[in-house]
Parts: C-alpha cells; sequence; structure tokens
C-alpha cells in the first residue's frame, strides 16, 4: 500500500473551507446583529412592523404562494422531460444540452426576452390579435402570472435533474419484471416507476421552492409595480433605502417561512414516500 | 398433453450484426423441468428472454400450447419470470410483492390475501408478508421472487440464473426445494445457468448451448455418458481427452488405435464422419479408470498401461488422482474408502480403461 502524507502536513488544504465557513457563518451572525440591533440599539420594530402591516402580511403571502405554485408547476413540467431523457439514452446528452442551454444566457436576457414575447406588443398577443382571438392583450405580464411563467422557466431544468437522477437508478429490470407479471405500460409507471422516482421530484420542488422564495431579478422585472416579492422588498431595502436592519429582519423571516414550507414538504414527502426506500 | 409446452423452430436472433442465436429448434413438454445450460455468451438467456417475449426473433417461430406468440407481449403470455437479479420492488413489502401479479390483473381484494399466504407458505415464508425488500436476506428474496411469480400459476416460469448469487451452501439447499416445488406444480420451469452440477441435479432435460446453437438434448444421464460433441464432452463432468486414430471401420465397429494399443468400439459409441484413418479423440470418464498395483500378478499388459501418481485431491468421500501416461496426463476418480485408493504419490500402477464407457469423436 503507498504512504500517503500525514494529515498534519495536509492540513493547509483546508483553509480555503475554513476561510468559506467563516464567511458564511459571519454572515449570518451579521444578519441577526442587523436585524435585532438597530441604530437606537436593540429593538423589534421591524419585526413588529411585519406582524402587524397587512400589506407585508400580503407580501410574504405573495412569495409563498407564488414559490409552491412555481414549485409544483416545474415538478409537472419537468417530470416529462425527465422522463423522456431517461427513455431515450442514445438522445440523452443532446437533450440534456438543450435543457440546459439557457443556463448559458444572463438571467437578466433571459428575463426579457419572456417580455419580448409576453409584452402587451409582445409575440404572444401580436399572434393572438392577429388571428382574431383577442380584442385587447392579454395582461400576461407585469403580474403575478408574469413572475411564476418566468420563475418556473428559469427553475425547471433544477427540477428535470433532479427527477432524470433518480429515475436513473431504477433497474429497468422492475420493468420487465411487472411486465412479466401482467402490468401494462401504464401500471407499470402508476405502481413502479412514479413511486421510486418520488424522491426525486421532491428534490425537484424543494430546489425550486427554495430558490424561488428568495427570486429578485424576474419578479423587479416581470412583476407588477405594486406586487412585491419578499426578495424585491429586501432589495429595495438595502439598495436604496440603505436601511440594514430593515432588510435583515426581513431576510430573518423569509429564511423562517422557507424552512417552515421545507418542513411541510417533508411531512408530505413522508406520508407519499415508504421510509425504506428514502 | 400436459399444460406449458414450448416449441421452437428454427428461431434466430441479430443484435445489430452479431448473431447470437443460430437455428434453434428445441422441443420443450409440458410439466418438466428443463435447464438451458452453456457458458456465458452462449445464447441461453438470450432464448429464455425470446421465450418470455421480451425479445422477438429475427427468424423462426416460439409457440407455448400449440399457440404462436409473435408479437404477442410478455403480459399477455402464459409465462412467469424470476430475474437474475431478481428485480424485486424496493418500495413494496414481502405481501405486496406477491400480490402485485394479482393486483394489475384486477382480482377483488377479497381475493388476494388467500393465494398470497398460500404461496408464501409454499417458498417457506409463511410470517414474514410485513417485511420489507431490504431486511430479506439473499435466500428469503429468492424466495419472494419465487412467490411473486408463481401465485400467477404461469404454465411456465422461466428462471434467469437465480441462484448464481448465493453462496454454495444455500444453493444447494435452494435447488432441491426449487425440485421440490416444480414437482409438486407441474410447472413447466425453464432454467439457465452455467453451472453443470446446477443443470444436472435440477434437471428432467439438460439442453446444452454453445455459440448460439444448441449442442445437444437430453436426460442428464444421457448427456454424461453419450456426450454429442468434444464441447459437451468437456462441459458436463469432468472428462479425459486422448488424441487417436480410427484404423478400420466395419458394419457394426471401428477399431481404434491409441498410442500403439488398438481396440474395437460399437459404431454408436463413435461421434461424428467415421472413416478409416481420421484422427479422432477418444473422451474417457475419470470414474472408469481403474487401478491396479503395478507389481499385481493378474496385469494384462494387451488392456492396461503403466502410469505414475501424481497429485492425490480429496473431494468429500471421493478422492481425485491426476496420474502421468505413456498417453499424456489422466485424471482418475475413486471413492476414498476402495482398496485401490491406497495410493501415494510418485507411486507406480497399472490402469485400465474399460472399453464400453468411451466416446470417440471422429476429427472431421
Amino acid at each position: 500500500m503507498q504512504t500517503s502524507a500525514t494529515p498534519r502536513s495536509l492540513g493547509w488544504l483546508l483553509l480555503p473551507a475554513l476561510l468559506v465557513l467563516a464567511l458564511f457563518l459571519g454572515s449570518v451572525v451579521l444578519l441577526f446583529l442587523n436585524a435585532f440591533w438597530t441604530k437606537d440599539g436593540f429593538s423589534l420594530v421591524y419585526f413588529r412592523q411585519i406582524v402587524e402591516r397587512p400589506d407585508y402580511h400580503e407580501v410574504f403571502l405573495r412569495t409563498a404562494s407564488i414559490s409552491v405554485v412555481v414549485a409544483l408547476a416545474s415538478a409537472v413540467l419537468a417530470y416529462p422531460i425527465a422522463w423522456l431523457l431517461w427513455r431515450l439514452p442514445r438522445w440523452r446528452n443532446l437533450l440534456l444540452v438543450i435543457v440546459l442551454v439557457p443556463w448559458l444566457v444572463s438571467l437578466v436576457v433571459r428575463t426579457y426576452g419572456w417580455l419580448v414575447i409576453l409584452g402587451p406588443k409582445g409575440f404572444l398577443n401580436e399572434a393572438l390579435a392577429w388571428i382574431g382571438a383577442i380584442q385587447s392583450p392579454l395582461p400576461l405580464i407585469f403580474n403575478d402570472l408574469g413572475v411564476v411563467i418566468g420563475l418556473t422557466h428559469v427553475l425547471m431544468p433544477f427540477a428535470v435533474i433532479a427527477t432524470l437522477s433518480v429515475l436513473l437508478q431504477i433497474d429497468t429490470r422492475l420493468e420487465e419484471a411487472s411486465e412479466s407479471l401482467g402490468a401494462s405500460d401504464l401500471a407499470t409507471w402508476c405502481r413502479v416507476v412514479l413511486p421510486l422516482s418520488l424522491p426525486g421530484v421532491f428534490t425537484g420542488i424543494s430546489i425550486t421552492f427554495l430558490t424561488s422564495m428568495g427570486a429578485i431579478v424576474t419578479p423587479i422585472l416581470l412583476g407588477g409595480l405594486r406586487q412585491k416579492m419578499a426578495g424585491t422588498q429586501i432589495y429595495q431595502e438595502v439598495v436604496y433605502n440603505f436601511n440594514m436592519s430593515k432588510a435583515s429582519a426581513w431576510a430573518l423571516c423569509l429564511l423562517l417561512l422557507s424552512g417552515l414550507g421545507l418542513v411541510v414538504l417533508r411531512a408530505v414527502e413522508g406520508a407519499l414516500v415508504p421510509k425504506a426506500d428514502r | 398433453m400436459r399444460r406449458g409446452s414450448i416449441a421452437v423452430t428454427g428461431v434466430g436472433k441479430e443484435f445489430g450484426a452479431t448473431t447470437v442465436l443460430n437455428e434453434v429448434d428445441l422441443a420443450i413438454e409440458g410439466g418438466s423441468f428443463v435447464t438451458l445450460l452453456g457458458p456465458s455468451g452462449c445464447g441461453k438467456t438470450t432464448l429464455l428472454r425470446l421465450i418470455a417475449g421480451f425479445l422477438e426473433p429475427s427468424r423462426g417461430a416460439i409457440a407455448i400450447d400449440g399457440a404462436a406468440m409473435q408479437g404477442v407481449p410478455p403480459r399477455r403470455r402464459p409465462i412467469g419470470m424470476v430475474f437474475q437479479n431478481l428485480a424485486l420492488f424496493p418500495h413494496l413489502d414481502v405481501f405486496e410483492n406477491v400480490a402485485y401479479g394479482l393486483k394489475v390483473r384486477g382480482t377483488p381484494a377479497t381475493d388476494i390475501a388467500g393465494p398470497v399466504s398460500r404461496f408464501l407458505g409454499l417458498v417457506g415464508l409463511a410470517g414474514f408478508e410485513r417485511r420489507r425488500i431490504g431486511q430479506l436476506s439473499g435466500g428469503q428474496k429468492q424466495r419472494v421472487a419465487l412467490a411473486r411469480s408463481l401465485v400467477l400459476e404461469p404454465a411456465i416460469l422461466l428462471l434467469d440464473e437465480p441462484l448464481s448469487a448465493l453462496d454454495l451452501q444455500l444453493r444447494r439447499q435452494l435447488q432441491v426445494e426449487l425440485k421440490s416445488i416444480q414437482r409438486q406444480l407441474a410447472t413447466t420451469f425453464v432454467f439457465v445457468t452455467h453451472d453443470q452440477e446446477e443443470a444436472t441435479l435440477l434437471s428432467d432435460i439438460i439442453v446444452v448451448m454453445d455459440g448460439g446453437r444448441v449442442q445437444q438434448v437430453g436426460t442428464p444421464g444421457e448427456i454424461y455418458r453419450r456426450p454429442a460433441s468434444p464441447f459437451v464432452a468437456r462441459f458436463v463432468g469432468d472428462i479425459n481427452m486422448l488424441p487417436g486414430r480410427i484404423v478400420s471401420v466395419d458394419a457394426a465397429s471401428a477399431e481404434i488405435e491409441i498410442g500403439g494399443r488398438r481396440f474395437r468400439l460399437p459404431l454408436a459409441a463413435v461421434v461424428g464422419k467415421t472413416r478409416a484413418g481420421a484422427s479422432c479423440e477418444i473422451a474417457c470418464r475419470p470414474e472408469s479408470i481403474s487401478v491396479q498395483p503395478a507389481s499385481g500378478a493378474n496385469t494384462d499388459p494387451g488392456t492396461s498401461f503403466g502410469a505414475r501418481v501424481g497429485a492425490l485431491h480429496r473431494l468429500g468421500p471421493m478422492l481425485k488422482v491426476s496420474f502421468d501416461t505413456v498417453h499424456g496426463p489422466l485424471t482418475g476418480l475413486m471413492m476414498t474408502n476402495a482398496p485401490a485408493a491406497q495410493l501415494v504419490e510418485n507411486q507406480s500402477v497399472q490402469l485400465s480403461i474399460a472399453a464400453d464407457s468411451l466416446t470417440v469423436f471422429a476429427n472431421p
């Protein structure tokens, strides 16, 4: 056997990791400090604001519901794509590139792309007007629908990858076994493939839900002027109002809400997926 | 005729440019235990998957109980299958695995528990209903896979090397149980293996395959005593192969020469094109070699020849002996407690071989 260098002499390799950890923990500590210590000393004023102001409730509620819709839409749209990628091993790499290629374009550019398609004078409205399906442009953008469309487009590839990675672990002999026991393709999918791929679907939902909870760029560009999400509110406090304490209080509440969402998601997964398979 | 007969006629299979099966003809009787035996890559698993319907033949036809199977998907064939890796459903417990086939066939819930517990009992897993697959041992998984297929009472059960992952002890035990279950149910079992001992132990009929062709079909005894080709002779059981020559041939017998000695054999013991002057291989089973002490008074120089004892291997009650002879190395097999088996290394002995135990393969 080859003798490796002693652990002590390799200790310096940990330095970058420790640096990242220190920065991460430091920022969390700063977040807490900022949230509770305003320029007037210890204060819960921004938390009280969040608890008391109905317009702030609305922002959190909108953030959560948009994120739930985006996560579910991503999961539903991603599943057939992941299934296709799994079923067509010969085309898998090419199709995967097509799924991921939007990531090569900056988020802002991609989001502006939706303006061109969904805007009042965008491609879709013009086309629908031209065939006479609509009299006035549909409000597809600068509202919650626009945010959902934009975020789903950005986040769906994560759900595809999460679902595909679990599908790829399914033994194809299981499908043959199911068929030899008399099951049709549909029955095999319902009774074997879907239950075994659910963990991947739930991973995808977790990723898209959490990312969507913290979204900033897409809601700013595609959302309505007065229909903020928590991320945009925080962005505004930091960039325009320089109110770090308020931004931190919001960030903590958003973190709490995201954590709550994850707990609910785990409970649903626990009810649907048997323990031994997780 | 009993249910579960299979007729394979002129079946060939290509994967791209590779021919995996070549003009296979095979008739399997209903209710029998048939083994497809051969080295890896001989086409035995392909043939099994063709019968199951997971593959369609490139040529030829397969019929089950007289019904043509072309274009019939596996789920509509009267077959069950036990896979090499078992392919149990990991998200279902033992009961649900066995109940799976009944459920997808729309069996009313009240008619499921009965058969499931009956077949779990048959394979010796009563009381394991609520265990998860991950909690089972290799042998128990094996039994679940068996019950899962058998609960649908298929006419034919196809088994693709299901025991190959188990250790020898457990393997022997399950072989015995498998055979007894097959006898009880009278289901046709088609069993794929590369283990000739397993095939000999289990089968009514062995189909020896090599290079995508059927080499021989017969009972384990026939295949052992009268191998149809040097390949079969070498693959099934231990064998000594000695080079020789066919001296002359008449209506009933052939005269064979080996190392300067000549003897006559009935033509039935000669395989291949028999003509005078052809070289041949002489197959001799180790247990048909008998040993006498070199100094023995009754040694007949005409039928026996001298040898030196090489390595001795004890195999339980049997003793395997390597001899160095004028004809080359020979392996002998005898009961350890036989008088002739009291041998030591480098001892000189006389060997004789009963001519009627030999099979001669004429070289083309």
